[in-house]
Parts: C-alpha cells; structure tokens; sequence
C-alpha cells in the first residue's frame, strides 16, 4: 500500500512540471478568455456579466461571412501550399546535378524576417511601383498600372500568395525528410517487380509519407488559420472587409475599439473551429496508427 | 538611555529623514512619448520645469507612434497608468466617459491663445480634456509640369471642387497620369482626407450629440469624390496618404492633399510643384481643412494629476509650444498666431495656405468609440470609391451605423 502510494507521489512529482506549466500557460489563460467573453470588459472601470449578448452581437454582426471567408482563404492557403511542398520535396529527392543548391534556394521566404517579406510583396503588388504590374505593362497584357491590393477578389488571392510564399519552405523541408526515411529497399523492389513511377509514388511513398502530411497539414492549418500579419500588412483587412479575417475581425475589436470582452468572444470561437479541425485530425491520425497495426 | 539607545535611535530618526527626501525626491511624472526621440526643444524645457519644481521629475519613455496610443490606454485600464501621454485628440472623448482622463479646463485667456477652432479639437461637454501640443493641417499641392503637358495654366491651381475635378479629367486625358492622389485604403487617414472635403463644404459629421453626417454638405462631398475617382490613381482602395503622396513626389499624379511635410520632400526633388489651399465645395464660407491635433491627456488615479497638468500647460505654453513647432523640419502647423509665426510664414510662404485653411475648419469629430465611427467613414468611402454603392445610400448607411458610436 505504502510502496503503490509512494509511486503514485513519484508519479505526481514527475507529471508537476508539465501539469504546473499547462496550468499556467494554456488552461487558465483560456479559462479566463472564456470568462471574459461573458462580460462587457473594455476601457470602463465597471465589468458587467452579459451573458451570450457578445455572441448574439457577434453572429447579428454578419460573423458567419468572416468565418467562411476564413475557411475559404485557409483551405486554399493550405492545400497550394501541400501541393507544392510535396511536389518540391519529391523533385529535390531527386537525383540530379546540384540538388543541394536547389534545396538552399528553397529556404529565403523562410530566412526573410516574416514582416520585411511582407512588405516586399506590399510593393511587388503597387500598382504605381510594383514589379508585377509593371513586367504586365511591359508585355503588354495590361494598360495601365494594375493595384492587386485595391479589390476584393485580388487583394484576397494576393493574401494567399503571400502566406504560400511564407509557407512553403517548412512544408517542402518537411515532407522531404518523410521521403527520405522511406526505406530505399522498397522502391528497389518495386523497380524489380516492373512498378511504374506513378505506381511507386502512389503505392509507396504516398502511403508512407501520409502520417507526416497529415501532421504538417494540421500545423500548416493552425498557423493559416490564426494568420495575423500578412493580411495587416498588405490589407488591413480591406478593401471593404474583402480580406478581413477572424483573426483579423479580433484584434479590430478587442485592440482596435478596446472591446475586450466582445473581442474574447471572437477568441473563444477561433479556438472552437480550431478545435473542430483537431478533432478530425486526431480521428484521422489514430484510423492511420491502427491501420498500420493491422 | 544608554549611550546605545540614542545611537539606534539617531540613526533611525536619521534614516526616516533620509527616506523622506528620498520620497520627496522621488516624485515623478510619467510621460508617454510617441516617436523615436525626445524632442531637443522640449528635453531642455523639461530640464528648465525641473530646476523650477525641485524635487520633481519628468520622465519621459519614448514608444513607437504605432503602439503609442494602445500601450497608454493599456496601462489606464490595468490600473496603473501614466500620468500623462501623447494621444490623438480624437480619442480624448473615448477615455473621458470611460472615466480613465481628467479634465484640463482652460480659461478664456488661454483659449484666445490659439487659432480659431483648434480647442474645440478637445473640447467636450463645455470643458478641456486635454493641451493640443501637435497640429496638423492640409493643403493641395499641385504638379505644374503635368499642368502644363495638360494644357492647363501651371501657375492656376484649382479654387473649387469643379475646378479641381475638371483640371483631374484634363490632365488624366491628356497625358495619361492620373489627374489626382485619393487614398482609400483601409488606414485612418482615409477618413481625414475626405474630412477635408467636408470641411471645405461647411459641413459636419456630428453637433453635439446629434449626427449630422447625412446632410447635402457632405452629400456633395462624397458625390465629389465619386467624380474624381475615374481620373485618380488607379486603384485607390490599395493606397494610403503617404503612399499617395510618394507617388506625387514620383511625378506620376497631378494634385494630392498633403501636409507641410510634403513641401520638404518636394524641396529635394526636380517636381515642378505649388501649394495652395484646399478648393472649395459649393456650400463653402472660407478656406477650410480637417484640424487633426495631437494633445496631451492627464491620466487618472495617478496622484500627480495637478503637477502633471502644471507641467503639460508649462510645456505647451506658447514659448515652448512655439520653439517647437516652428523648428522646421518638423511639419507641424502651428497652434497659435504670433509674430514669429508671420515672419516663419513670409521666409517660406509655403506655409501660408496650410494656415489660412484653419478658419473654417473642422475637429476631428469626437466619439466614444472612435474606431467605430473611423470604420464606418472608412468604410463609406470605398463602397463609393470602388463603385459598390451610390453617394446617397452610403451617407444614409454610414449615418445610421454611427449612431451606436456616438
């Protein structure tokens, strides 16, 4: 009795720091947020218990069209950047001449500090002074300067080339170490056996690499997801909403016009979608280990 | 007593007295000051306030006009504030309700001190609630080359809304270059420089507590603006003032309402330019121009609210306030007339009309969530801009959506 005892006391002691640290880090900062966003907090010194009223605001305040805007804008940020980053990886698992330097040239949206990366594209996209719009004039496929940030429908595919840009490199760097760890016995054998290229990359590495593009894809997705700074950089969220985002739509109100605890609400519903993704992504990743068992 | 008695006790009647004047010592006054620098003029009045209130400091803790605004408003709503800061004056409103601010009544005399219109910019409620210690204002600046490629007189700038959307068709038709600079991108100053269009019009967004916005005044103004939007620059909504104004000092757009700070950029081009005050709308009585100023706010909750206002009223007292301003350089409008100011203004008569706009112009409106009302402005202008709604029903949308900010 007194030797279980002490081992659950040992076990306690093991699991403190962790517990003393998610405690402080992640569990009572979102229970206050969630606190929060039950009152009617903001610069007044009085904080008034309002009930669901923040949300009710929210979602009368035409939230719903941020929201979907949200997924639209991740889903396609996301998926380009899945693309490219296994087609990346695979062609710089290839064996040709200079495969190193192709894989350094890989890493500069990455080494750039994020903001002067942003601001670069900032400019690349002025209509006046920006190098896309002039190499269009130049060839003749446009009349006059064309502002990719003054519309909604470019200004929003202007956001996502520029979160592809940033994200890229991490996707593509990841995906060809999962290659790399694929047995090279496998393709050998396959190759033996008459297997085309596509069979091999379908049968093969496909299959193998799925645990990791599961992984980078819900790690792409969360930081797609709470995208903050490229979309203030370039847009603001503007022209006329077209690229406000929920991250975006939160930091206006809780910092902008000092509604914190309207703001908190908005925080409390990206953590639920979050948590939704993490949900399927969980589903998803335990289908595959149980597979793999089999 | 013992000889050791009195020891102990000397020494801490001497270590009470040392930590009294340590205290005395000890007083401060905390200033948020936006930028990267501490002005020269002002760290030397600051070190000439000191030497005259012994036992008092000033210390300044310089922070990026960026964050600027969030951090003293931060620290006011944690409990511990500063007890004075560089805000914009549009927001004075905002913290006075929310009960973070104290007033600062001036009187009649000092009132009279400045230009006309300029204490209404922290006026509320029939009092003061802060010392504008930075103003701004705007003019129309002009590019005489591409007046004259356009075959317009380069010595004539526009005098009217008509004048200028003509002379913009004229130049945009003729040379190609867009005619004028409208910024329209999601950014503050988007609402100030329409607001020079309603203030060259006579009109007003709110009074008192009404709103006013949906008036023929500023009906006109945001129809002026749908006019001259085909011969601006090309995809307004993507560019801010500054952005606008780098593209003048390009030579590639014929007229841009800018400040004084414009001119000291012109200077060090091969533009061929010329300022003028801002053109008129039909309903105009006089020159006009947004009056943007900047003030300091005395926090509440401090305990040095009464030496902090003394030192704010001494720092932008008019011999300091007017060192400062009229450095040059620095493109600030001054605050109040004086002699220095006129010979200021006939060395480089540049000056002049960012100076005769004051007398009919306007406030920033004051708001209790002034985001709010900035978004709902921002917000009319490019639906009008980017032709996604008609003048009439914006103005009738912005009105109404104002209305919860007030």
């Amino acid at each position: 009795m007194n030797a279980s005892r002490s081992a659950a006391i040992f076990a306690w002691m093991l699991l403190a720091p962790a517990l003393i640290y998610v405690i402080a880090i992640v569990a009572y900062p979102l229970v206050d947020t969630i606190i929060l966003s039950f009152t009617d907090t903001a610069l007044k010194k009085t904080v008034n218990w309002v009930g669901w009223d923040n949300y009710v605001r929210i979602f009368k305040s035409g939230f719903d069209v941020i929201i979907l805007r949200t997924v639209v804008w991740t889903f396609f940020s996301v998926s380009i950047k899945m693309i490219i980053g296994v087609l990346g990886a695979t062609l710089l698992n290839a064996a040709v001449p200079g495969r190193a330097i192709f894989r350094v040239l890989t890493m500069p949206p990455w080494i750039v500090p994020m903001a002067i990366g942003i601001f670069m594209w900032g400019w690349m996209y002025n209509g006046q002074f920006g190098m896309i719009s002039g190499l269009l004039q130049r060839f003749g496929l446009v009349d006059g300067p064309v502002a990719f940030l003054a519309y909604g429908s470019t200004a929003f595919w202007a956001t996502i080339f520029t979160d592809v840009w940033i994200g890229v490199p991490l996707v593509t760097l990841y995906m060809l170490a999962a290659i790399q760890s694929i047995p090279k016995d496998l393709y050998e054998a396959a190759w033996v056996d008459g297997a085309s290229r596509l069979y091999r990359l379908r049968r093969i590495t496909l299959p193998l690499i799925a645990p990791s593009l599961i992984t980078i894809s819900m790690i792409s997705l969360i930081s797609t997801f709470n995208s903050f700074d490229i979309i203030w950089i370039l847009t603001r969220g503007g022209p006329s909403g077209e690229t406000t985002t929920m991250i975006i739509d939160t930091y206006k109100t809780a910092f902008g016009s000092y509604k914190y605890g309207e703001g908190s609400a908005r925080v409390v519903l990206v953590a639920m979608c979050l948590s939704v993704f993490c949900f399927f992504y969980f589903r998803i990743v335990n289908k595959l280990a149980a597979t793999q068992e089999r | 007593m013992s000889r050791m008695t009195k020891v102990t006790l000397g020494a801490a009647a001497m270590l009470m007295a040392g930590t009294a004047l340590a205290m005395a010592a000890d007083q401060t006054i905390s200033w948020i000051y936006c930028g990267d620098t501490i002005d020269p003029i002002h760290q030397k009045y600051i070190k000439e306030w000191e030497g005259k209130n012994p036992g008092w400091s000033v210390k300044p803790e310089l922070v990026g006009w960026d964050q600027c605004q969030d951090k003293a408003t931060t620290l006011a709503v944690a409990g511990n504030p500063v007890a004075m800061a560089y805000v914009g004056s549009r927001t004075l409103k905002q913290f006075a309700e929310n009960d973070l601010i104290v007033p600062v009544p001036m009187t009649d005399d000092e009132k009279k001190t400045y230009y006309p219109n300029i204490v209404d910019t922290v006026t509320f409620q029939d009092t003061q609630w802060g010392i504008p210690i930075a103003f701004s204002t705007k003019a129309l600046y002009w590019n005489k080359d591409l007046f004259k490629a356009a075959g317009l007189d380069p010595e004539t700038p526009p005098k009217t809304w008509a004048e200028e959307i003509a002379d913009a068709k004229q130049i945009k038709e003729k040379t190609g270059i867009a005619g004028y600079g409208l910024p329209a991108k999601t950014f503050d100053n988007t609402m100030h420089q329409f607001m020079h269009w309603v203030y060259t019009n006579n009109g007003k967004v709110t009074d008192g507590d009404k709103i006013t916005l949906d008036s023929p005044e500023v009906l006109a103004a945001l129809k002026a603006y749908k006019d001259i939007t085909p011969y601006s620059v090309e995809g307004a909504t993507a560019y801010e003032q500054n952005e606008i104004r780098a593209i003048f000092l390009d030579g590639k757009v014929g007229m841009i309402q800018a400040g004084s700070g414009a001119a000291n950029l012109l200077k060090k081009t091969k533009i061929n330019w010329g300022v003028a005050p801002l053109p008129l709308g039909p309903s105009a009585k006089g020159p006009g121009t947004l009056l943007i100023t900047d003030s300091l706010a005395i926090f509440k909750g401090t305990g040095v609210e009464g030496k902090a206002t003394e030192f704010a009223k001494f720092i932008t007292s008019p011999g300091p306030q007017g060192e400062y301003e009229l450095q040059g350089g620095a493109g600030l409008t001054p605050l109040r007339p004086s002699p220095k100011v006129d010979e200021f203004v006939k060395a480089d008569p540049t000056w002049k009309p960012f100076i005769d706009g004051i007398a009919y112009g306007g406030p920033e409106p004051l708001f209790k969530d002034y985001k709010g009302f900035q978004n709902v402005m921002i917000e009319m202008v490019q639906s009008v801009v980017t032709g996604a709604a008609e003048p009439e029903a914006a103005l009738k949308k912005a009105a109404a959506d104002l209305e919860q900010y007030k």
